[in-house]
């Protein structure tokens, strides 16, 4: 979690920092200027908006509450820390004139626009994602900061940690079902601090295209973070070879060459999940695992339509080459280990001995 | 230093010829081709891959040479099989039991525990061993090499771990063979003292009389006896950069 954290502050970049502290001081800026004014206090609005039932009938003709649970906002993040008018900047007077909205998704998607007046960095990480993809291209249903985090009720979005799959599987709810399922959803649920939650992999904000080519090129170093380190790998007794012994494998060396080329690679390269699984990724020693030996064959003719019974055995399964996994592998680069030297050492010395007979008989 | 009268022999046929320029030309392109890949970590070879247009180009380049490479070893096999059965074959290629002595007193002769050289027939020890590491180390370059293009085709009749085993072996042995050429060869075929700056007669196919009566005094006196007998004589070490042609 942390760390997708810190990824995304990495990709926001200097510039989003400086943006930032422009907001900032805007920001302070109009608070100044609602001070100066005047601010509506809390309890002025409350006098309306605290009574339930306080409604408001919408150009779709259906009913929007206007109510506002002072207990709740007061438990939310912002409680004690906002005013009403923070957000809702365009109240400059009690009463006020009402809005017309024709209709509920409309309310959000211009309330949603405020939140970026403090939290600027995880909004320019939205301008990257596909959500806002999504939503610029004319998809109104696109989430925007309120449906995951709330509007009056915002709680740490991740607390509990499970959460955060409940919030994504709110559209997700397919996938979040597969993934509560998996080796990583099952230990989620049982409380395992370590195991990636959706965030982990896809970012918060800066959610990323999961069908581009290059988020699936980007998925060995992804799985990696986890994978390749060794203390939280020790605990599970899982091999940290599992991104060395990819890399080094043609798969591996395809993929990783792809990354750094700009063209549309015409071929398509095998990276962790498709073998492991996407959201389904079972332990390996499971029996319903894809890459269990019994059913590792069907696994590579996924890719490989015509392989046969040997063929599965030409991948080493994640082990280095070693007397025990491998030997004929082992010995061979054994050989040539001792080999190569002993005949091109051989070759040198006797150019120097030549060459040396050259100079003495000058 | 100009010799007097240079006159010139033919060594090598127009097909010797041919064969040799083509084995130069694909063995530079596999070489960079697929070291590039073996060692594709290294700066230098993702510079040539992304060079050649990514990954799936510089793989295309490196197997459409490997099938015209192995073509060539087939017509090269093939010619010599014909040579044999049509009884025009001299087993002028196949070691025996000289070249072991050859070695053994040019080895003597380096460390000055002889003075006496080696007298070669038309191919010496040396050259005898390039060629047959490159039919040897060839022949297990192309079988590797399709075990790796047609892997699935390959674990249908072997058992499958030998295809990773044919990964380091194709890797290892074109590193073995790149190294035994820029040494061995390039010593042997341009810097030697004797040689340098290069032996032109691989190319051209003639070798000047003086050169053959020092190199191959045997084939020398046995394919051309009419000449005179001073030919026996070894000649002196020419200097430096002075070799007559």
């Amino acid at each position: 979690m942390q760390q997708s954290r810190q990824r995304e502050k990495a990709s926001s970049g200097r510039w989003g920092a400086r943006l930032a502290r422009l907001a900032l001081g805007w920001g302070l800026l109009g608070m100044a200027t609602a001070l100066a004014q005047g601010a509506i206090p809390n309890a002025t609005c409350l006098a309306c908006h605290g009574q339930a039932g306080f409604a408001t009938r919408l150009g779709d003709g259906s009913s929007l509450s206007l109510y506002v649970d002072a207990r709740q906002f007061a438990h939310s993040v912002h409680g004690g820390k906002l005013a009403c008018v923070d957000c809702h900047t365009d109240i400059t007077t009690a009463p006020h004139p009402p809005r017309p909205f024709p209709n509920r998704r409309a309310v959000s998607l211009t309330y949603y626009q405020v939140c970026r007046n403090c939290h600027f960095e995880q909004y320019t990480r939205l301008l990257d994602s596909i959500h806002f993809t999504t939503l610029s291209k004319g998809n109104r249903n696109a989430p925007v900061c309120v449906d995951c985090h709330g509007a009056h009720d915002i709680q740490p979005p991740n607390q509990p940690r499970s959460l955060i799959s409940r919030t994504c599987g709110k559209c997700h709810g397919q996938i979040e079902q597969v993934y509560l399922r998996s080796v990583h959803g099952r230990a989620l649920v049982d409380g395992n601090p370590d195991v990636p939650v959706c965030t982990d992999c896809h970012q918060a904000h800066a959610i990323a295209n999961p069908l581009a080519r290059s988020w699936h090129l980007n998925i060995p170093q992804l799985c990696a973070r986890c994978h390749a380190n060794p203390a939280l790998m020790a605990k599970y007794k899982i091999s940290t070879q599992v991104l060395t012994t990819y890399l080094a494998d043609f798969h591996g060396m395809t993929a990783s060459l792809y990354r750094k080329e700009n063209i549309t690679p015409a071929e398509f390269t095998a990276t962790c999940t498709d073998c492991h699984g996407v959201h389904d990724i079972t332990p390996v020693t499971g029996a319903g695992s894809k890459v269990i030996k019994a059913n590792l064959l069907k696994t590579c003719q996924r890719c490989h339509p015509g392989a046969t019974a040997n063929f599965p055995a030409a991948w080493l399964g994640h082990y280095a080459p070693s007397l025990r996994h491998a030997p004929l592998v082992y010995g061979v680069k054994m050989f040539y280990g001792i080999f190569i030297p002993f005949i091109i050492g051989g070759l040198i010395l006797q150019i120097l001995l030549h060459l040396w007979r050259v100079v003495v008989n000058r | 230093m100009k010799p007097k009268e240079t006159t010139f022999v033919r060594r090598f046929s127009r097909r010797q010829r041919i064969e040799h320029f083509a084995v130069m030309v694909l063995f530079t392109i596999l070489a960079v081709t697929g070291l590039a890949q073996e060692f594709f970590h290294a700066g230098w070879a993702a510079g040539i891959i992304a060079g050649l247009g990514g990954i799936d180009r510089t793989r295309w380049i490196h197997r459409a040479s490997g099938w015209l490479f192995t073509a060539l070893a087939l017509e090269h096999f093939a010619n010599q099989m014909l040579a044999v059965m049509r009884g025009r074959a001299r087993p002028s290629m196949v070691p025996n039991r000289k070249d072991m002595r050859d070695a053994m007193l040019t080895l003597r002769y380096y460390l000055r525990l002889s003075e006496e050289k080696a007298a070669f027939d038309r191919y010496d020890y040396r050259q005898k061993f390039e060629y047959w590491g490159l039919v040897l180390g060839g022949t297990i370059m192309i079988l590797t090499g399709f075990m790796l293009l047609y892997p699935m085709q390959a674990a249908r009749m072997l058992p499958g771990q030998l295809i990773p085993a044919a990964v380091i072996v194709h890797g290892y042995e074109g590193l073995l063979a790149f190294l035994v050429v820029i040494t061995w060869h390039i010593f042997n075929a341009h810097l030697a003292p004797d040689v340098f700056p290069g032996d032109t007669s691989i190319f051209t196919g003639k070798i000047s009389r003086e050169r053959m009566q020092k190199e191959h005094p045997l084939e020398y006196a046995r394919d051309y006896p009419e000449l005179p007998a001073e030919a026996a004589e070894p000649a002196p070490e020419p200097a430096l950069g002075a070799k007559p042609h």
